[in-house]
């Protein structure tokens, strides 16, 4: 066996070595290479911003835990900027698996902006029915709906006055892992109810909503850590995912290395081969 | 019997198709309430999926352990795991934290379901280096032609490729926005047409398999 044969059949576990190694020393030593705003990113920050204080804005975390690292900061990072305009913050989940990590990321966020549960914000939980859920909400929130996640009737709190169906939102984002997600939200809300929607979702299903992001079905997207470090970027506070940045470059590069050797050593059993 | 089995049925959906495909279109409070209902049903019937589906679950894993086939040790897991989360999740009242504190509902939830999911997630990166490495290799044009858009999205999407190489950033986004997006609506397209022609099918009872099979 040559080297080049012996190189290509590598245990794989030196493999696995360099990646563990990429990801866990740019998390020890951080570099902080500065993070270029895209213009779908900067879309969302942009309408957020262009929102009036006392704005109704929905936050669908339509995640489950597997996608935390790339969709919980996302999440913190648009929940810590709504906060800070004074909107007022409707939160909930399609994913049932997700219910009590969207909780405890509401309440952490909201605790440390000083924010009321009930005035400021309302994190409605998740309710069974999939996508009828959504046109549920748009034809009344308070049947689809009738209690918050702590029990409390919908109905009278301050955070929803006003607010009858997905109709009286001003701007809507699903931080989607999948199905039911971005997608949803735009096939069964914002097409008949006619709010605004962003989006925000894994690296893994960015490309898919291209589409839909090109022909203004979404006004914006969030795509996977590289998104959600480009909007903490954008609202001044740093956390997870530009800290993460550092190790994804790493391990993009460490992955580029290995298919360019990878192919290297392919060429060369080829060329002995024809030779 | 035919009637019952078959011609209800058929009947049933076209009616309810041919309604709910119309109804998108009149604005009318009674057509928006007949809407709301529906989906009110819809998440009542949900609800009862849920239920169903462990059931069959619990059934299937059931008969794995009683025959003792191959890997009837998960199955035990399962069983354990699934009973043992929903009688804690009912003494819990399904909530993760009372006034603050957390239930043992709560704990399971955060220290077991959490970092669970998360570890099989991560793994990912792991293997999908190890595929790359022993996968990805030009053996073809069309081969060469997707390494190489596979390696400038890459070095796009993270701050050291941009900085290594300054034009990757904008050649990456061109390729997903133009490329891709223009590739992914083709797809797109096609499969809406689908499902356009299969509902048709399905309301004037051309496709009939979702009636199940069976004596008439």
């Amino acid at each position: 066996m040559t080297f080049a044969e012996r190189m290509l059949k590598i245990d794989r576990r030196i493999i696995f070595l360099v990646i563990g190694f990429c990801t866990l020393l740019p998390l020890l030593y951080p570099v902080g290479l500065p993070i270029k705003i895209s213009p779908e990113v900067k879309s969302v920050y942009d309408y957020m911003e262009s929102l009036p204080e006392r704005s109704v804005f929905l936050l669908s975390i339509d995640f489950d835990p597997a996608s935390k690292p790339e969709l919980h900061p996302q999440a913190i990072a648009l929940l810590r900027h709504a906060f800070r305009k004074n909107l007022r913050v409707v939160a909930m989940t399609l994913w049932v698996s997700g219910t009590g990590m969207a909780d405890q990321l509401v309440t952490q966020v909201s605790r440390e902006m000083g924010k009321e549960n009930g005035k400021d914000y309302v994190f409605l939980g998740w309710s069974p029915g999939n996508t009828a859920v959504i046109i549920n909400m748009g034809q009344d929130l308070y049947q689809a709906f009738p209690s918050d996640y702590s029990g409390k009737s919908t109905k009278g709190l301050p955070v929803l006055e006003g607010v009858h169906s997905l109709k009286d939102v001003n701007y809507a984002v699903s931080l989607g892992a999948g199905n039911p997600g971005v997608e949803a939200w735009y096939v069964f809300g914002k097409d008949k109810y006619k709010f605004e929607l962003g989006g925000g979702c894994t690296g893994v299903i960015a490309p898919g909503l291209y589409p839909l992001l090109r022909s203004g079905q979404i006004n914006g997207l969030i795509g996977g850590l590289r998104g959600a470090a480009e909007y903490e970027s954008l609202i001044g506070q740093k956390g997870r995912a530009v800290a993460g940045m550092d190790a994804q470059s790493a391990t993009h590069l460490a992955i580029i290395v290995l298919v360019a050797i990878c192919n290297i050593f392919y060429f060369t059993i080829r060329r002995q081969s024809h030779s | 019997m035919i009637f019952l089995r078959r011609r209800l049925p058929l009947l049933i959906t076209m009616i309810t198709g041919l309604v709910f495909a119309g109804q998108y279109y009149v604005p009318h409070p009674a057509s928006e309430q007949m809407l709301t209902s529906a989906t009110k049903w819809l998440q009542i019937i949900g609800g009862f999926a849920l239920v169903l589906g462990v059931t069959s679950l619990f059934h299937q894993h059931a008969a794995k352990i009683r025959r003792k086939e191959a890997g009837w040790g998960y199955s035990l897991v399962l069983y354990v795991g699934m009973l043992g989360t929903i009688a804690v999740g009912l003494l819990a009242n399904g909530k993760e934290s009372v006034d603050g504190a957390m239930t043992a509902f709560g704990w399971i939830y955060s220290f077991m379901m959490v970092p669970l999911q998360g570890t099989m997630f991560a793994i990912l990166a792991f293997f999908i280096a190890s595929a790359a490495y022993r996968s990805f290799r030009a053996r073809s044009r069309e081969a060469a032609v997707l390494l190489i858009a596979a390696v400038i999205v890459m070095m796009g999407r993270v701050p050291l490729g941009e900085y290594l190489l300054p034009l990757s950033g904008d050649v990456s986004s061109w390729i997903l926005n133009v490329l891709n997006a223009s590739v992914r609506r083709a797809i797109l397209i096609g499969v809406s047409l689908g499902a356009v022609a299969l509902s048709f099918k399905i309301i004037f009872g051309v496709e009939r398999s979702y009636l199940g099979g069976g004596k008439e």
